[in-house]
């Protein structure tokens, strides 16, 4: 029996095309905590937010939905540029009109994080992106604390005419991380581009899956993703393609490297393409391995060890985050998890590269 | 950027004469269409099974009731009645060694699918199968002094010396409980063969089984069960074919293949069941140390298919090599791959498959690459490359990779696309009909596979596929 104030999310995260079941690469179930909200009014987002798919499926957005005290809206007017980011909270819808700039950040927030004895310690977030024609969009996405114990963040983008989306996501840290991602892009000539950066160390659950559906003409899809595993970490990606029927002259293409640091870790990755329309080009790689001796060897020989010099690969994450981080609490976040996984000295090394401040000074 | 308009041939029928023949099933024994345990006693008695046999193929009836499909798999069966299906047809003739004792209108569908002339020419051993029972099966003496044994599963049986040998195989590669039509195989299966290559022993040619479901509304479960011992090596090459009908048709068999330490065993197949027909085919190789196991797959018919052959790499150092190409036109909804388990250290799968849609055909292409613990050093990649050839076809690809080791290197890639515009446009500068510049190409495409064939069989590929290409040009 489920225990009280327990919500099972039963096979979510799933792709459009599925595997066999058994591979257990499908989907991922999570138990997260519901905290009962008789009686407040919930703060929705315009009735138009309900029909962007969101990575994660309906099942996650219904929880999250009634788990979060408010709805955030933000709009950003036709041409405009905005050079403040949007700082998305447990549940936010953008639209961004006709030729506006906008940049959002989706940082774990565990402050607002869900909590009840019998279930894990859960932080969310759900955010759903309207951009109009000509609009140009990023989203950057930090998963980074330790202080709770899973982690669950749905994404969904609609992008019209023209539109431009750019995506970095960052999956640094929390125990059990699961994210979803669909990016329809529905206007002729929009672009999706999607980078991915991950680290799951320990005993840490990385699930993740990325749609790209591709309906307008000539659209472009790029999606790329790679991350280090080590300890006893599991991850999961699946990476969906979709070239629907009427995308005539789109492309997408999808890689993804994987770093593998220990015999004791899981790597699951799943890349599909669907493709329902003959004058489209659809790519997907994947390769899966570790560091080739002879690169090992090369550092090496330049006076490192075999540990130092896969550290090397860690760190390069967390300096890229940092150098993407567009605003303090992500830039905080990122450090903080980089002095955890690096130590001080690193940590420091990596701020004083960039030019930026420490934690402690500010 | 400017839009663009393209213009379209028209699409032809395929003209299918070579293999949409039939003969009369008058006074062929056909039991009534149906699952049940009287029909499943029905088809051991008359194979005049030992018990085990029988309590194997019980338990698989129940099994095969008690289990469901997976709501989220491939393309729809829904048109599959298995109260529609009669699993066991056979014509009232036995098992002949010289064709000249094989009724006429048999020998006449095999002599038009050209099977005894290969057989002269290029075969260490022929099995002709006919709806569900072998009705030909021969071995040139000179192999079967080597201590190859190449026969029927029911003549194994009722072999002592085989009978343990089956007894200890069969179905344990690809259990009962594998999947819902493994278990069905298990309660009706009938014919298929039994190979057995002693160590050491190289079969200079190939052995060949054809299958041909001649009977309407009806199933063929043959099984095939095959072991090379240690240090011995085959090629074993399955044709199969059925004329076309408006009711459904299922074909569920079973291919076990048990490779020992250092043999090689290569398997190939040219599917070009009738486009009624739901192949629902299992297949599986265990491969031992040093050994290496080789799939060439054509699959050209069927309404609906799943076919993934599998190939467990146990040994260490033991290689798979896949390679298939799946042509899909009007009707056919094809649900194809392959799933390879590293095991072993050292262990190597390299998976190359084409597929190719056309006229609202469906192509899916599935792999998994699973690499285990222990497979240290192991190495696998797979390559996809699909074809579209208009716009009203679909072409999906669904690989899954699962790696448990941190010294494995798995690759992957795939590709969907079209002709380009400009490789046609080049061909026909330099002198070709759009026609021909397509079919080159697509010939170009599907080389890869059809070179891995022996060549009357690449001829017959080749053949088909042009023989489908015809069709698409108009």
């Amino acid at each position: 029996m489920m225990p009280e104030h327990t919500i099972a999310l039963e096979r979510v995260n799933t792709p459009p095309a599925q595997t066999w079941n058994y591979l257990r690469a499908n989907d991922i179930s999570l138990m997260v905590p519901s905290r009962s909200r008789k009686g407040d009014v919930y703060f929705a987002l315009p009735r138009l937010f309900g029909g962007v798919e969101c990575g994660m499926g309906p099942q996650v957005t219904t929880w999250i939905e009634s788990q979060s005290t408010d709805a955030q809206y933000v709009e950003v007017p036709a041409g405009q540029i905005r050079t403040e980011p949007i700082v998305a909270s447990m549940d936010t819808g953008v639209m961004v009109r006709a030729g506006a700039t906008a940049t959002i950040v989706v940082c774990q927030d565990t402050k607002d994080a869900i909590s009840q004895e019998s279930a894990p310690l859960t932080s969310a977030s759900l955010v759903r992106i309207i951009a109009e024609r000509n609009a140009h969009v990023r989203v950057f996405e930090f998963v980074t604390a330790t202080d709770v114990n899973q982690h669950v963040e749905s994404v969904g983008i609609v992008a019209g005419k023209d539109a431009h989306i750019e995506v970095r996501q960052f999956f640094l840290g929390t125990q059990t991380s699961a994210a979803g991602l669909v990016c329809a892009l529905d206007g002729n000539r929009s672009r999706l581009d999607l980078t991915c950066r991950y680290l799951a160390r320990d005993t840490d659950t990385l699930d993740i899956n990325h749609v790209v559906r591709q309906r307008g003409r000539l659209t472009r899809s790029e999606v790329h993703e790679s991350g280090v595993l080590d300890g006893k970490a599991k991850k999961s990606l699946r990476a969906t393609i979709d070239l629907i029927h009427g995308s005539s002259g789109s492309e997408g293409t999808e890689l993804e490297t994987v770093l593998m640091l220990s015999d004791d870790v899981t790597n699951k990755t799943m890349p599909v393409i669907l493709c329902d329309e003959d004058d489209v080009a659809g790519n997907h790689g994947a390769s899966i391995g570790t560091v080739a001796p002879e690169q090992i060897q090369y550092l090496r020989d330049r006076g490192l060890t075999h540990e130092e010099a896969e550290q090397l690969y860690v760190r390069a994450l967390f300096d890229e985050a940092l150098i993407c981080a567009p605003n303090s609490a992500a830039r905080d976040a990122v450090l903080r998890r980089a002095t955890e996984v690096l130590g001080a000295t690193v940590a420091n090394d990596l701020i004083e590269g960039l030019g930026l401040s420490s934690l402690e000074e500010g | 950027m400017s839009e663009r308009t393209r213009t379209r041939t028209q699409v032809a029928d395929v003209d299918r004469s070579l293999y949409d023949f039939t003969y009369s099933e008058e006074g062929y024994e056909r039991y009534d269409d149906g699952l049940t345990p009287d029909i499943v006693r029905a088809i051991s008695e008359k194979k005049d099974e030992p018990a085990w046999m029988l309590e194997m193929r019980l338990k698989a009836l129940d099994t095969y009731h008690a289990k469901e499909m997976a709501p989220n798999w491939g393309p729809s069966i829904a048109g599959l009645d298995m109260d529609h299906i009669s699993t066991y047809v056979s014509p009232r003739t036995k098992q002949a060694k010289d064709w000249d004792d094989v009724p006429d209108d048999i020998k006449n569908t095999f002599e038009r699918l050209g099977i005894p002339e290969a057989e002269r020419e290029s075969l260490a051993g022929v099995g002709a199968q006919y709806d569900s029972e072998i009705v030909y099966h021969n071995m040139r003496d000179e192999v079967a002094k080597e201590g190859v044994v190449y026969t029927t599963i029911e003549d194994a049986l009722h072999d002592p010396e085989w009978e343990p040998v089956v007894r200890k195989y069969f179905g344990t590669l690809i259990p009962p409980a594998d999947h819902k039509f493994a278990a069905l195989h298990y309660a009706v299966w009938s014919g298929g063969s039994f190979v057995y290559v002693p160590a050491g022993v190289t079969v200079e040619y190939p052995l060949q089984s054809y299958f041909r479901l001649n009977a309407e509304g009806a199933g063929q479960f043959e099984h095939t069960l095959i072991i090379v011992e240690e240090g011995a090596d085959l090629h074993f090459i399955e044709g199969c074919s059925a004329p076309k009908y408006y009711e459904a048709n299922l074909h569920a068999g079973a291919v076990e293949l048990f490779v020992k330490d250092k043999a090689r065993l290569r398997y190939s197949t040219i599917e070009n069941w009738s486009k009624n027909m739901y192949n629902l085919n299992t297949k599986r190789a265990r491969v031992g140390a040093d050994a290496q196991m080789e799939w060439v797959s054509g699959s050209f018919g069927s309404h609906v298919s799943y076919l993934y052959p599998t190939t467990i790499l146990q040994g260490d150092r033991s290689n798979c090599e896949f390679s298939g190409i799946t042509f899909a036109g009007a009707t056919q909804d094809l649900d194809t791959g392959c799933k390879v388990i590293l095991n072993g250290a050292e262990t190597t799968a390299s998976v190359d498959t084409k597929s190719i849609s056309k006229d609202g055909g469906c192509n899916t292409f599935r792999s998994s690459i699973v690499v285990g613990r222990h497979a240290a050093n192991a190495r696998a990649s797979v390559s996809c490359q699909s074809l579209m050839l208009d716009d009203i076809s679909r072409s999906d690809t669904i690989p899954a990779m699962d790696v448990r080791n941190a010294t494995a290197s798995v690759g992957h890639e795939a590709t969907i696309g079209r002709i380009s515009d400009d490789t046609i446009l080049y061909l026909m500068s330099r002198g070709c009909s759009e026609s021909e510049a397509r079919t080159m190409v697509v010939g170009g495409f599907a080389n890869p596979v059809s070179k891995e064939l022996p060549l009357e069989y690449a001829v017959e590929m080749n053949n088909l596929i042009k023989l489908e290409m015809e069709g698409a040009i108009g």
